[in-house]
């Protein structure tokens, strides 16, 4: 039996920084298990979106739900237990850098879980081990690769229990050969059902996860739909002309 | 020659080790105290509300303006006319911390703002609150970046110490100024005292040194070329 609530229900968010409109009314919902992908060209407001959702960034207006709960950020210990069940993967990785891997992975479920430490020390090793860096956790961000460090992140996140993951252009930092390391990572997590929402422009990769793709533009999602249609039969025009960009360039850098 | 070492050995050493005495014990809490004022004043204007960030700004803006020597007469001779009576210690004690306290807080503000934003979101977005990623994400970074500055100023107070003689606090500088008074011999017994401040500062700086490396972690260490 499908369930009717969605995880994440994001109603009609507006943001405008200074006098420039950046979200214009974005609402979109995510079911259990969903994967969704959020294209579109470069200030389109992507990253304001999700980081309106994770309240980490103020909304003007518009409300976001957890399981049917309407999150009130003013309540503080109702937004950081809502932080911790929404995952945020960031495009420049933003690692603990005083810390290392064990640690950035551990420092959340000491702190904000409260766990002993040798509980959580066994838990972070356990998610180093599933992003496969079972022989790097005694490492520094200032020491690791790229592909790396966004896996020690993804590890973070996933520590602290997520029922949603929020992900802004994870691979878009890396280098071309590190990138396919993270997608992996990703596809793992899709593969045991979790639900995402995920920036990308890796095109090729978003449409064999996708269950949908949101082309945004202008703060707005012009168009919505499963990935074949978006791509190769938009209805917009605005649409067919981003997508056909971006195919170019992931043919050309394939 | 001889004479010269006897009198030193009898008349001068055990007074300057008082001296010294004294002055250690005038650096060390208003080191400890300036560095937590600093911490504490410095992360008020970075993050603090803005009632907070205005309260930071005057007091740097004070402690930093006023001469040390006139806040010092201050603490001593001034407070005593609002019937606040200090000893010369604790008026000296209590002059270096607030005034290195307010040096501190520079040097721990700038290394709070050089940390990317990122950071802060990082903390958030697993559910830290705003104090708790204040103190375990940005301050330990903080603290290493401004430590060499910090140092910096601890060597700055362990001179500016020698004013706790112009409030009647008589230490290493104070004794030196009396012997030398009394057995008019100012050339002597400055170049010994100007010699055991050089001997603490060196003490000082290799210690500061030993920390930097201890505290160190790849990202936050001296380059190694
Ligand atoms: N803190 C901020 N202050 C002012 N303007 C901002 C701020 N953050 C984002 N903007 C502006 O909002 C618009 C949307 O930015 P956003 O980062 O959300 O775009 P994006 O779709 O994620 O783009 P990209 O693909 O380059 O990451 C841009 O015009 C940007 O300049
Ligand atoms: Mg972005």
């Amino acid at each position: 039996m499908a369930e009717k609530v969605p995880v994440l229900s994001v109603q009609d968010v507006h943001k405008q920084f200074g006098d420039t409109p950046v979200l214009n009314g974005v609402s979109l919902d995510l079911f259990r298990g969903d994967i969704k992908v959020v294209i579109g060209p470069s200030g389109g407001g992507k990253s304001t979106l999700l980081h309106c959702i994770n309240f980490l960034v103020k909304m003007d207006a518009g409300n976001i739900y957890l399981n049917d709960t309407r999150i009130d950020q003013s309540r503080k210990r109702e937004l950081y237990a809502y932080r911790q069940k929404v995952g945020m993967i960031f495009q420049d990785f933003n690692l603990f850098d005083h810390l290392d891997a064990l640690h950035n992975v551990m420092i959340g479920l000491v702190q904000v879980r409260k766990l002993p430490r040798s509980e959580a020390r066994q838990r972070a090793e356990a998610e180093l081990e599933r992003v496969g860096l079972k022989d790097h956790m005694a490492k520094y961000p200032a020491e690791l690769s790229g592909g790396q460090k966004q896996r020690v992140s993804i590890a973070r996140a996933l520590a602290m229990e997520p029922e949603v993951m929020l992900l802004d252009e994870p691979t878009s930092a890396l280098d071309p050969e590190l990138i396919g390391e993270v997608h992996e990572v990703i596809r793992a997590m899709a593969a045991l059902g979790m639900t995402m929402l995920l920036v990308t422009h890796e095109i090729g990769f978003a449409s064999t996860l996708a269950k949908e793709i949101y082309f945004m533009d202008g703060g707005r999602i012009l168009e919505q739909g499963p990935p074949q249609k978006i791509l190769f039969d938009a209805e917009q025009a605005r649409t067919r002309e981003f997508c056909s960009k971006i195919g170019r360039l992931n043919e050309n850098s394939d | 020659m001889i004479e010269e070492l006897l009198f030193i050995r009898q008349e001068v050493a055990p007074e300057l080790i008082a001296g010294l005495w004294m002055s250690i014990q005038l650096i060390i809490p208003s080191a400890v105290c300036g560095l937590l004022i600093g911490i504490v004043i410095g992360t008020l204007r970075v993050y603090g509300s803005p009632g907070l960030k205005g309260f930071a700004g005057i007091y740097v803006l004070f402690f930093r303006g006023f001469p040390l020597l006139v806040q010092l007469y201050l603490w001593y001779f001034g407070l005593p006319r609002i019937g606040i009576y200090l000893s010369p210690f604790a008026a000296s004690v209590i002059g270096f911390s607030l005034c290195s306290g307010a040096y501190q807080s520079e040097y721990i503000r700038g290394a709070l703002q050089s940390i990317r934003k990122g950071q802060l979101l990082a903390a958030y977005s697993i559910g830290f609150s705003h104090t708790r990623a204040i103190f375990s994400i940005l301050l330990p970074q903080a603290v290493r970046r401004a430590l060499p500055g910090c140092g910096n100023e601890l060597i700055y107070l362990i001179k500016y110490s020698s004013l706790a003689y112009m409030v009647t606090c008589i230490e290493l500088t104070g004794k030196g100024s009396i012997l030398a008074n009394f057995h008019f011999k100012y050339l002597e017994i400055f170049i010994i005292v100007g010699a055991i401040y050089l001997l603490l500062v060196s003490v000082v700086s290799v210690g500061l040194n030993y920390l930097e490396d201890r505290i160190a972690v790849p990202g936050f260490d001296r380059p190694k070329i």
